[in-house]
């Protein structure tokens, strides 16, 4: 019975265009919803996660020796093959890279190789903006990865940039933390 | 010198109601990507000018410059002539349009309409007719089948659509008792017509849409299925003006929505000068149609058919009946 009124009233609903009018809501409320675009690079910028997996670094111990002991397990699990590691032996006994080379154009960021590392050397950092004209630009060596930028400290905000492109392209980002992107946007 | 003050006034209105009819695409435009934008949780036009102002400029710039192709195939004489024959008829419509009574400048009292015609309804239909020649002729002269196949779908599409949409306007007309478009406005002053003609306002509101080629009837232009329909050869200007009698129609519509069922310059609640009462419904219109397009899908072609002629055409053949044996 009470299936045969639902019917009823659905057919009902379709004469007075019900369906019509809740999609016309649904876009309207949309309208005034705030919009997920971010304007990037010349006036917004993304700071990525604590997690996010972005540029490979490598790290410094306390004493500032690269932490590497060049054991070449990150070039074996590397499912792309595109960590290229030569050891050699310093002059305290340690064998550390001669070579530590990451090809980031053949590079998926799984971050296989972060997980791999018995001496916490390498990790994935907080970068994302390496694009470049040349695909032989994007392999790493040793000492460019001992530079890049670590881990983000917090992060997973919006904020204001600005785009400098006087001597390499540059987003610029002037703030901290911004607004919450993820939190701001109308999911449904 | 009466004639020559007469004259020289209608020229400056016709000139007037021109220039403004062209530019009104450039805002319209403006309007449409951001609501589209909006409603997509985009942003739309952003860069050029305060939040993409210019766009419509940098695009119609855009347009002039581009080449002007012509498929080597093509009737070459009808390819021309159609944009020309799309961009017309809207234009020529808008001569029988009342915008409101009189306004008085320097204390001469000037009409807000270029002639009121005591058939202007009749006239209104009759050339906005002629403006499915240009999409016909242009599907059929760019000699590419997705054109072909998109002006063979208006072509049925408007014949289904003029029909009950002349028919819906029947009940105003008898309302009125005339079938002058200021008449009619003035018949609404107490009541619209929307009281009393719910039907035909329906059946006259879809069949606009269907007219003005919008989704969810737009299955001339059908993006997902034709390209673009009959304009996928043109480029260029042409392109434009097609464009261009696009968006004139979808004013148009709107504005007969308003004249004939939702009292013209007639006010309520709020004395707001006539025109404005008038502007501000028409843009409301606009912006329905704007909203209708980026919420439903298309229509099918065999449910566009059948909502044509099992729908609307009774709609509206009830409607004169009943307006009919109620107002007698
Ligand atoms: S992130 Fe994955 S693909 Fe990239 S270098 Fe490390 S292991 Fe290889
Ligand atoms: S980065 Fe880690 S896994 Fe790779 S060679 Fe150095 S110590 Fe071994």
């Amino acid at each position: 019975m009470s299936r045969a009124l639902d019917r009823v009233g659905t057919w009902v609903g379709w004469a007075f265009f019900a369906d019509l009018a809740s999609a016309l809501g649904l876009t309207f409320g949309y309208m005034f919803s705030r919009s997920v675009t971010m304007q990037y690079p010349d006036k917004e910028k993304w700071l990525p996660y604590a997690r996010y997996r972005g540029h490979h670094f490598l790290k410094r111990d306390a004493e500032g020796e690269i932490k590497c002991v060049a054991c070449e397990l990150c070039a074996r699990i590397c499912p792309c093959d595109c960590i290229e590691v030569v050891p050699y032996e310093d002059e305290k006994g340690n064998r550390r890279p001669a070579k530590f080379e990451i090809d980031t154009a053949r590079c998926l960021f799984c971050g296989l190789c972060e997980d791999a590392c018995p001496a916490d050397a390498i990790a994935l950092g907080q970068q994302y903006e390496f694009s470049s004209f040349s695909s032989r630009d994007l392999v790493i060596g040793r000492d460019d990865l001992l530079l890049k930028p670590g881990k983000a400290a917090s992060g997973g905000g919006v904020v204001a940039a600005r785009l400098d492109t006087q001597k390499t392209v540059l987003v610029e980002a002037n703030e901290p933390r911004g607004y919450n992107w993820w939190r701001n946007i109308r999911r449904r | 010198m009466e004639l020559v003050v007469a004259l020289g006034l209608i020229a400056f209105k016709v000139a007037l109601l021109i220039a403004v009819l062209l530019l009104l695409p450039l805002p319209l435009t403006w309007m449409e990507r951001k609501i589209a934008g909006h409603m997509q949780q985009r942003m739309g036009p952003m860069r050029v000018g305060w939040h993409g102002l210019l766009q419509p400029m940098a695009d119609g710039i855009k347009l002039l410059t581009k080449e002007d192709h012509i498929p080597a195939e093509a009737d070459r004489f009808l390819f021309k002539l159609a944009p020309i024959l799309a961009l017309a008829p809207p234009f020529v419509v808008f001569v029988a349009i009342p915008f409101g009574e009189t306004v008085s400048v320097l204390g001469a009292e000037i009409t807000l309409y270029v002639s009121n015609m005591n058939v202007a309804l009749l006239f209104v239909f009759a050339v906005i007719g002629l403006e499915v020649y240009g999409v016909i002729f242009g599907g059929w002269a760019a000699n590419s089948k997705y054109a072909l196949l998109g002006s063979l779908r208006t072509c049925a599409q408007m014949i289904s659509y003029e029909i009950p949409m002349g028919f819906a306007v029947i009940g105003v007309v008898i309302l009125a008792q005339s079938m002058s478009l200021v008449d009619i406005v003035r018949a609404q002053a107490d009541l619209w017509n929307i009281v009393y003609q719910p039907i035909g306002f329906f059946v006259f509101f879809v069949a606009g849409l269907a007219e003005a080629q919008r989704i969810p009837f737009d299955l001339a232009e059908a993006e997902g299925d034709l390209g673009a329909g009959f304009h996928t050869e043109y480029s260029g200007i042409r392109f434009a003006f097609f464009m261009v009698s696009e968006y004139v129609i979808m004013v148009l519509v709107s504005v007969l929505v308003v004249i004939l069922f939702f009292g013209g310059w007639n006010g309520v609640l709020i004395p707001l000068p006539p025109l404005l009462w008038f502007l501000l419904k028409v843009a409301f219109f606009v912006y329905l149609f704007m909203w209708f397009r980026f919420t439903f899908p298309r229509y099918r072609y065999d449910q566009l058919m059948t909502i044509g002629w099992k729908v609307l055409l009774p709609l509206s053949l009830a409607n004169i009946i009943i307006t009919g044996i109620v107002f007698s």
